[in-house]
């Protein structure tokens, strides 16, 4: 019997009881602790387990015995929505760590604050020249001190803005995240204008985010619409917008059946019974 | 694209798994085209295996679900590794297909898990990779060639999500016996398939 080579926690498991359990670790008969537990062996048991390989590739096997039964089409909408939605999500937090980034302080190292003896040694021509063109970028750095400043102030003020957006992203998720919810991923046309997301729940409320908002005049204001099936756009109210292009909404009363069509309008006034103007953002809702 | 199904051969089996990692890389790279392909590539073979095990076509669109996009966001990671695209899949859609099932039983009590399927179907094992690729009608013929109680404790567990305990309550056989049925219906269906 080999033991792992690590002391493990008392439930840990022998080489030998984990070659018992082989079959049904690869059945996955086994309860979840159990499971567990033989993973964690597996991960430091330094013996070879070929049964595991041996009886796992039969396990495999298995799966093509079924009788073939092919999905329904709305099942891959379905599918493509909640990835165009996932997708969008990673691409905001990238932007949120890009402009962190350009708006955190450049940190000190210890390292970078000692002191170090001179040492004289042969500086090669390159190093020299890099070294030249190092000074010359303080110099420039330090007449450009107050820009900079500005340019982090406007970094700054654009990490606010993508943390909102993230903040009401988040939300639209949160209520994606139910059972029976509609999720749709809001474009523009040519998709250069405003892009968000947008979740029904069940019970018929629905969250919109949005970003890429172009500034209003005066009374204008942003619409959401709900398209069903007999094609009559209806009103849901105006989004509440934020600096930076970004705008949030939640209603309530929506038909609740996938398919249907969310839209935004730009409309001269609040309290718009018909759109006046094409759809300048639009998403299919589809369950997921 | 159709699902490959083709004679029992390791070349055509990597050949079509060198083409899964294609895709799979295009998913790691966050393409959605790519995720399509997948999909259309194995999406019958998915939902069936789901079909199968839930016996609940709703509950197996969602598992199919859950288990494309579960490649989706993992894809990157998988690559890290080794082994058959379509045997990592799969075995997604098995364990996600197993948990929904134990999940709907009134005393179920199931952590969330994460994507990786046992470690041991992620092994480089080339007879995995071939067993992937073999035929419904080769495999269903080895289960058939097993004996009644083998048969019936390894599709308890792979198609009806019990665990080695429930299979030995429901049969009334004692544990080690059920073990004992699994391992050596496993290596019988090897026998049976190996080339």
């Amino acid at each position: 019997m080999t033991e792992p080579r690590n002391p493990m926690p008392p439930r840990a498991l022998t080489h030998d009881e984990v070659v018992d359990l082989a079959a049904s670790f690869v059945l996955d008969a086994l309860d979840p602790d159990e499971m567990d537990a033989v993973r964690e062996h597996l991960a430091t048991c330094r013996e070879p387990h070929e049964e595991m390989a041996e009886l796992g590739g039969v396990v495999s096997a298995l799966a093509v015995s079924v009788p073939l039964v092919e999905p329904p089409a709305s099942l891959k909408e379905r599918l493509m929505a909640a990835a165009a939605a996932d997708l969008e999500g990673r691409q905001i937090a990238a932007d949120s760590t890009v402009l962190e980034a350009a708006a955190a302080p450049v940190p000190v190292t210890p390292e970078r604050a000692v002191e170090r003896p001179f040492q004289r040694r042969p500086v090669p021509l390159r190093a020299w020249a890099l070294g030249i063109a190092a000074v010359i970028a303080v110099v420039a750095l330090g007449g450009w001190n107050l820009s900079i400043q500005r340019q982090l102030d406007e970094a700054r003020q654009q990490l606010a803005e993508a943390q909102a957006y993230q903040q009401q992203v988040a939300a639209v998720l949160d209520a994606a995240q139910q059972p029976g919810s509609l999720t749709a991923v809001m474009r523009s046309e040519g998709g250069t204008g405003p892009s968000g997301l947008a979740a029904v729940t069940s019970d018929g409320r629905a969250r919109i985010a949005m970003r890429d908002l172009a500034p209003t005049s005066d009374s204008e204001v942003y619409e959401a619409w709900v398209i069903a099936a007999d094609g009559v756009p209806v009103p849901l109210g105006e989004l509440q917008l934020r600096a930076g292009g970004v705008g949030y909404l939640e209603a309530g009363g929506l038909p609740t059946d996938s398919g249907i069509v969310l839209a935004l309008t730009r409309e001269p006034g609040p309290g718009a019974t018909a759109p006046s103007s094409t759809p300048i953002s639009v998403g299919t809702a589809t369950s997921g | 694209m159709s699902e490959p199904t083709g004679p029992l051969s390791l070349r055509a089996a990597t050949v079509t798994d060198d083409a899964d990692r294609a895709v799979l890389n295009r998913i790691a790279g966050g393409e959605l085209d790519a995720l399509d392909e997948l999909y259309e590539r194995y999406k019958t073979m998915a939902f069936s295996i789901a079909l199968r095990i839930t016996n609940d076509a709703s509950l197996a669109e969602d598992v199919v679900q859950d288990a494309f996009l579960g490649a989706w966001r993992n894809a990157a990671r998988y690559l890290e590794g080794r082994g058959s695209v379509k045997t990592w899949l799969l075995a997604i859609v098995h364990h996600r297909a197993i948990d929904a099932v134990r999940r709907r039983r009134p005393t179920a009590e199931l952590p969330e898990r994460d994507e990786a399927p046992p470690l041991a179907l992620r092994l480089p094992d080339v007879w995995a990779e071939v067993a992937a690729n073999l035929d419904a009608v080769a495999v269903r013929d080895a289960l058939a060639a097993l004996t009644d109680v083998q048969r019936e404790a390894i599709e308890l567990a792979y198609f009806g999500g019990l665990t080695q305990v429930e299979i030995a309550d429901q049969t009334g056989t004692p544990l080690g016996t059920v073990k004992s049925r699994m391992r050596l219906g496993l290596l019988a269906m090897r026998r049976v398939l190996s080339p």
